[in-house]
């Protein structure tokens, strides 16, 4: 039960700076994801918070405590890390106990505790075997296991699904998601994965380049990006980002009023609509290049007739359109994001980007 | 374990693709091993005209021959010392340099030159260093009080060669955990930091464990090279001397041979070291693959 709080976070190696000034607050009990591609510092920042990587300046508060110099033992966290990293000439028992002995931690408390993360993550059965003797998602569990015994201020997650195969990882995510809940520990979350961030967040941090490019909830993120990249990367399939030029032939362009500085507008998918609604809505000429049907919804890929560019619209069911077909696609004035593409940003009323 | 199955259509091929190697390790590992055994039975005459089949004479006489069982005691000395020695030494620069991030190549190489130096050559250096009247240790030592003349002391002369031996063998061990210690991944090393473990214990409880299997692979190694790879060594350095002192199985094996001419003898100590060896590596075959698995 804890904040973190990071104030002005940075890291260079050597002269190339990873991480260039994070401010963060998490509030107590809740879940905070870090998205964003590899590479973007999200790791690195994870590994500061941890303590294992140096701080190059700012500052890190664990539950009030300036934490900058002090040993990864000393943060009172607990860790998951993607390789799990469980000591694998230990049962399962014993790297549970082993944060726990290191600590001084009485006999009967062990047993516990134990006994009560095993129960919580089922797996009872296999507190006396090896790590090897455990499939992925098993391994998953001992590594959640022995964060949980710890009974730390803060939990860290160092994109803990990854190694898993698509169907255990969206298993994984619930059950990481329930726990989470239930435990009501203070989380930081890393991930690549934009789905799992969307689903696993209280709040989420989009960072690119070692810098934040949004902080939200995943509602926030999703229906109103900050900045080009949150638009290009939240999402799937990601938002269309169109020139202005693109639309300024189609009919119902003078109703739009775009903000001042707008030359680039993004479109999600499944506000692309192939029926005209009511409402007045921009219509736009367009060639079917592909339909994939993916269940309940089809993608369809177009060219738009002025400027030639590729759009992909999500339409319910499955159409009857043959490729190569002319179609006019519809789009309602209030679901185009206005950017400008020199400084990345929204141009309707500024959003916060910390 | 998977292994590549190749058919062959002709039944002759295999055999003619195996026979160079088939003949190499007949003619000069299989032969000579069995004319080994074969003159242990054996007695022969002086002059070489005759020799005689003894049964198990030669062993016999061995077993109650004081100067064997020395021999034997000074071997076990020698072969643990240089073993532990060589060992504990070489973990701790491997430790130490797998710590050290930009300059590790400069060092690793630095480190791995004694293992080019010839045994030999090992032996006639640390001669040189330690000869009580022209060497710079003895000199020194005198300084501190400390008259050295492994040439009169015995025990100075088996710390001389466990020295030198352990020497040679540090590059050799060094290497092997080098490479164990990077097979060890760091996260395990930063989880455990993370459970509160200092740096000692860390090493302890969990590097050293997964270490294990390097640390065995080279126990058999090392007692290996002791008992039978430091015969230069002993010969350039004290010769087995002084009073037999560090007259080793191996190196007694040479004396009584080739110097002694007591071909019966040799042959059989030949033998009971030749089991010595299948034994250590049935142990290391055995073992490696089981035991030490984690």
């Amino acid at each position: 039960m804890a904040t973190i709080n990071l104030v002005d976070l940075k890291k260079n190696y050597g002269s190339v700076p990873a991480v260039k000034g994070i401010n963060l607050s998490v509030k107590d009990g809740e879940l905070i994801v870090l998205v964003g591609p590899s590479g973007c510092g999200k790791s690195t920042l994870l590994r500061m918070v941890a303590g294992l990587e140096s701080v190059t300046s700012g500052r890190i508060e664990i539950a009030g405590r300036d934490v900058v110099k002090a040993e990864p033992a000393e943060r009172d966290i607990a860790m998951v890390f993607q390789n799990y990293a469980l000591y694998p000439h230990m049962t399962v028992r014993g790297n549970l106990e082993y944060g726990l002995k290191n600590r001084g931690t009485p006999r009967e408390e062990i047993d516990r505790r134990v006994k009560e993360a095993a129960d919580i993550l089922e797996i009872g059965p296999m507190l006396d075997r090896k790590p090897r003797q455990l499939s992925g998602g098993q391994r998953q569990r001992v590594a959640m296991g022995r964060a949980i015994v710890r009974e730390p201020a803060a939990f860290l997650f160092d994109e803990p699904l990854s190694n898993l195969d698509a169907k255990l990882r969206v298993q994984m995510r619930v059950e990481i998601r329930k726990l989470q809940r239930r435990l009501k520990t203070t989380s930081l979350y890393v991930t690549h994965d934009q789905l799992e961030a969307m689903t696993l967040a209280d709040r989420l941090v989009v960072m690119n380049n070692g810098l934040v490019e949004q902080l939200g909830t995943p509602t926030e993120v999703y229906d109103r990006p900050a900045t080009l990249f949150v638009a290009g990367f939240i999402g799937s399939p990601p938002m269309n980002l169109l020139p202005v030029s693109a639309l300024d032939a189609a009919s119902g362009f003078d109703i739009l009023g775009l903000p001042p500085g707008t030359d680039v507008v993004g479109i999600r998918p499944d506000h692309l609509t192939l029926e005209s609604s009511d409402e007045p809505s921009l219509a736009l000429p367009a060639t079917v290049e592909l339909l994939e049907p993916i269940g309940g919804e089809s993608h369809l890929h177009a060219r738009l007739k002025n400027g030639d560019h590729a759009v992909i619209l999500s339409v319910p069911g499955r159409p009857e359109i043959e490729e190569g077909a002319t179609i006019t696609i519809h789009v309602k004035p209030a679901d185009l994001h206005p950017f400008n593409r020199e400084s990345g940003r929204r141009t309707d009323t500024a959003v916060a980007n910390p | 374990m998977q292994t590549k199955r190749t058919i062959f259509p002709n039944k002759l091929l295999p055999y003619i693709l195996l026979a160079p190697q088939l003949a190499v390790t007949l003619i000069f590992f299989i032969w000579p091993a069995m004319q080994a055994v074969k003159s242990s039975f054996e007695r022969e005459d002086p002059f070489g005209f005759k020799t005689t089949f003894i049964w198990f004479d030669n062993y016999k006489r061995l077993f109650a021959d004081p100067s064997y069982i020395n021999a034997a005691g000074n071997t076990f000395v020698f072969a643990i010392s240089v073993t532990v020695f060589s060992m504990s030494l070489s973990l701790l620069l491997a430790v130490a340099v797998n710590r050290v991030l930009r300059t590790n190549r400069l060092y690793t190489t630095l480190l791995v030159w004694p293992y080019a130096v010839a045994p030999v050559v090992v032996g006639i250096l640390w001669w040189f260093m330690f000869n009580p009247s022209i060497g710079i240790a003895p000199y020194l030592l005198r300084g501190l009080g400390v008259s050295w003349n492994h040439r009169i002391d015995g025990s100075q002369a088996m710390l001389l060669v466990i020295i030198a031996a352990s020497w040679k063998q540090i590059s050799y061990n060094f290497l092997f955990f080098v490479a164990g210690l990077q097979s060890v991944p760091q996260s395990l090393t930063e989880a455990a930091a993370i459970d509160g473990a200092g740096p000692f214990k860390r090493f302890w409880t969990i590097v050293f464990p997964l270490l294990s299997p390097t640390t065995f692979f080279l126990l058999i190694v090392n007692i290996n090279y002791a008992m039978f790879d430091t015969f230069g060594i002993i010969d350039a350095t004290t010769a087995g001397g002084p009073a037999q002192a560090t007259n080793i199985l191996v190196y007694k094996v040479y004396a009584d041979g080739f110097l002694g001419l007591n071909i019966g003898s040799s042959a059989a100590q030949s033998v009971v070291l030749m089991l010595i060896v299948i034994v250590l590596t049935a142990i290391q075959f055995r073992y490696v693959e089981r035991r030490v698995q984690y």
